[in-house]
């Protein structure tokens, strides 16, 4: 299967997103520091997103990014300070308790760490119940039956058998299947993936991205997928979001964004993603020091000081006092049939992606 | 003759009153100022093989086969005191998880200058700390930050504390294992770098420890791949790395089948494919070559004999029985 065999997001435009984050702000109260007044972090800094039923939006970034406290915040995980959460036309921000809990099953989460996200002392099956018992939908026999049809279709046969299982007993791809069961058995319309894959070995990566896709194609649940990986951002999303320091600093279709990217923080991302092949050889921007404390962003542009294009430009005044807005660009080379938008005061289009250098015929399946 | 000649090695280890072979009969070769990566899944024995060299193993495992030679003394043979003069001096190790290695109530700067004076005798207070000061500069920090404690750096900053303090007693051969898996991808591609450079300035040998096929892929001039305790597969990265075919890229089918397990940006855009099943439970005997029950090529010749390793290309070693069949033909 391709992945460019699904439409990506072509059509969605036309209706309502079933997620529209607006303005969003999430800050932390750190320590007060003695004659300084209270220090804050501001891990999200006023982003706006939207992610349409059934579509992918990945959100990518390096830890101090503000991805986590993006997606804890659409969980409600953290108070947002500032902007709204709109979930299916309903602002989630000033939502609590009951009103909170009566939208949970259209909005589920897979965290990263299937040995801590489930409980070591339940069963397979109670665990993939769980929510169903939460909920008071069906009687006990119905649950019971929708948690086996639950665990067949997550790949976890003979689901009897699995099901009896303590989840302790089971290995990590293993877990995570029963986390993702768990979390589409109320047929949510979003959920959120918080690293899904990235304490997987490499070899069953592929199999619970193939078991979300398949879970997309079938229920067309929407994701908002976070990720420090560029590169299975690339294979798996409809659209990519790139985050710095708070902010979308670039937002587009995956093609277009890792094989063309405006900004210069995602050049750089881009030229560092290592790539299993020798055949090619990318110029590699890697930026020297590290993402700025969260306490004291950067005045102006904030990825100015590590900004390889503000050097070359001869250190503009404009990257330094006036922080640039995330703005459609209008895309002359390209049919671009996603919404781009990138936050820069000098955007270029960069091609960062080269063809296999050699002559040799493209790799080819293996037979059989 | 080679830097590092790993001939026959086995070791085991003893749970339970079951052993566990976790390397089993491993050739490796690592030559002065090289830059091999060692790969696999996790319990492939890649971890166990490299700590076998230095003999930094756990005290239930235990080396039963093979000899480790470095620079023409086998290791294997030395007692305790003649292998305390070739760890730090000779081979060190960064080790995996070593963002939380470092001790908290010490200075930086006087944690990478404890290995000098305790192997030097003739380093002096001042000049180890001179040392230090100038290892720190070599892997990028202020030497003025020889005073901070731990908890003032980054993750990616302790790690190049631990470099500095591997490189301390000027080694010839560098194990890391793991080096860069916590670390963001930015953080990664400096670490990856300043491995690189050091390697290059100092003549360097290193051994890079990763599951990540794909990092080693732009590191390493040479890569080996394990799979459940035996040498699948090991040649120059350019090779097993490169355009697949006939006697180029990849060979032993597991390795084929890694290297699809990453996203590849500068190819077509494809969905990709896992290994399903999981590696051999090694306190099982086995028969035949390990892979087979997870080879969508497997023969019935694969569920009976162990496959050697034949040389596929110049420096080119891979362990299948399909390769035999082809050098046969």
């Amino acid at each position: 299967m391709t992945a460019e065999a699904r439409d990506p997001a072509a059509p969605v435009l036309s209706i309502d997103p079933v997620l529209s984050i607006q303005d969003l702000r999430v800050e932390y109260k750190l320590r007060k520091e003695k004659g300084r007044g209270k220090l804050i972090a501001t891990a999200v800094d006023g982003i706006s997103l939207q992610v349409y039923p059934g579509e992918t939006l990945a959100i990518v970034g390096e830890s101090g990014s503000g991805k986590t406290s993006l997606a804890n915040a659409v969980m409600r995980l953290v108070d947002a300070a500032d902007g709204r959460i709109m979930f299916e036309g309903t602002d989630l921000v000033p939502l609590r308790g009951k009103a909170l809990r009566s939208v949970r099953p259209r909005l589920q989460m897979i965290f990263q760490d299937p040995f801590e996200s489930l409980d070591p002392r339940r069963t397979v099956l109670d665990t993939v119940m769980e929510p169903l018992v939460i909920h008071k939908i069906g009687t006990p026999d119905e649950r019971r039956r929708r948690a086996i049809a639950a665990l067949e279709r997550a790949g976890l046969t003979p689901a009897d058998r699995i099901g009896a299982r303590y989840t302790y007993e089971l290995s990590g791809g293993q877990r995570q299947r029963v986390a993702i069961a768990a979390a589409m058995i109320l047929e949510p319309s979003l959920v959120v993936a918080d690293e899904p894959v990235s304490m997987l070995d490499v070899s069953l990566r592929a199999g619970i991205l193939r078991l979300m896709a398949d879970v997309r194609d079938r229920q067309g649940v929407a994701y908002l997928f976070i990720t420090h990986d560029l590169s299975l951002a690339w294979m798996f999303a409809d659209r990519v979001a790139v985050v710095y320091l708070g902010r979308v600093v670039e937002e587009g279709s995956p093609v277009e964004l890792i094989g063309n990217p405006r900004h210069p923080y995602t050049q750089a991302l881009v030229s560092v993603i290592p790539v299993p092949d020798t055949t090619v050889s990318v110029d590699r921007v890697v930026l020297t020091g590290e993402i700025p404390n969260p306490t004291a962003i950067p005045p102006g542009c904030r990825f100015h000081p590590r900004c390889p294009l503000y050097r070359e430009l001869g250190e503009p005044e404009q990257c330094r006092t006036s922080d640039p807005v995330l703005q459609m660009v209008a895309d002359v080379e390209h049919e671009v049939r996603t919404p781009y938008r990138v936050a820069c005061h000098h955007p270029q289009a960069v091609r960062t992606t080269v063809e296999p250098s050699s002559d040799g015929p493209e790799p080819v399946e293996e037979d059989r | 003759m080679s830097l590092l000649e790993v001939r026959d090695l086995s070791v085991a280890y003893d749970t339970d009153g079951s052993t566990v072979t976790a390397v089993d009969r491993v050739d490796f070769t690592v030559e002065r100022g090289e830059f091999v990566g060692l790969a696999g899944e996790s319990g492939c024995g890649k971890t166990t093989m490299a700590m076998a060299i230095p003999r930094l193993l756990p005290r239930f495992a235990s080396i039963t086969t093979g000899s480790v030679t470095f620079d023409g003394t086998d290791l294997t043979k030395l007692d305790d005191e003649a292998l305390s003069g070739y760890r730090w001096k000779e081979i060190s190790v960064v080790f995996q998880g070593a963002l939380n290695a470092l001790n908290p109530v010490y200075a930086v700067g006087r944690q990478i200058a404890e290995p000098i004076k305790a192997h030097e005798e003739s380093v002096g207070d001042k000049e180890a700390r001179d040392r230090a000061a100038e290892l720190l500069e070599a892997v990028g920090i202020p030497a003025r930050r020889a005073v901070d404690y731990p908890h003032q750096f980054s993750g990616g900053m302790r790690q190049r504390v631990m470099i500095a303090m591997a490189l301390a007693c000027r080694p010839r051969l560098v194990i890391a294992d793991e080096p860069i898996t916590a670390l963001d991808v930015m953080t990664q591609a400096q670490i990856i770098d300043l491995l690189r450079s050091l390697s290059d300035r100092y003549d360097l040998a290193m051994i890079l420890i990763s599951h990540d096929l794909s990092v080693l892929a732009q590191t390493c001039d040479r890569v080996a791949v394990m799979y459940a305790g035996r040498m699948a597969e090991a040649g120059p990265a350019g090779d097993v790395f490169g355009e697949p075919g006939e006697g180029t890229g990849a060979q032993h089918p597991y390795t084929k089948r890694l290297l699809r397990a990453y996203p590849n940006i500068h190819r077509e855009r494809v969905f990709i494919d896992g290994i399903p099943g999981s590696p051999p439970d090694l306190s099982q005997p086995s028969v035949g070559c390990r892979f087979a029950p997870r080879c969508l090529d497997v023969m019935p010749e694969c569920r009976e004999v162990d496959p050697e390793l034949i040389t596929v290309g110049r420096d080119h070693v891979a362990a299948c029985h399909l390769l035999h069949e082809q050098v046969r033909a």
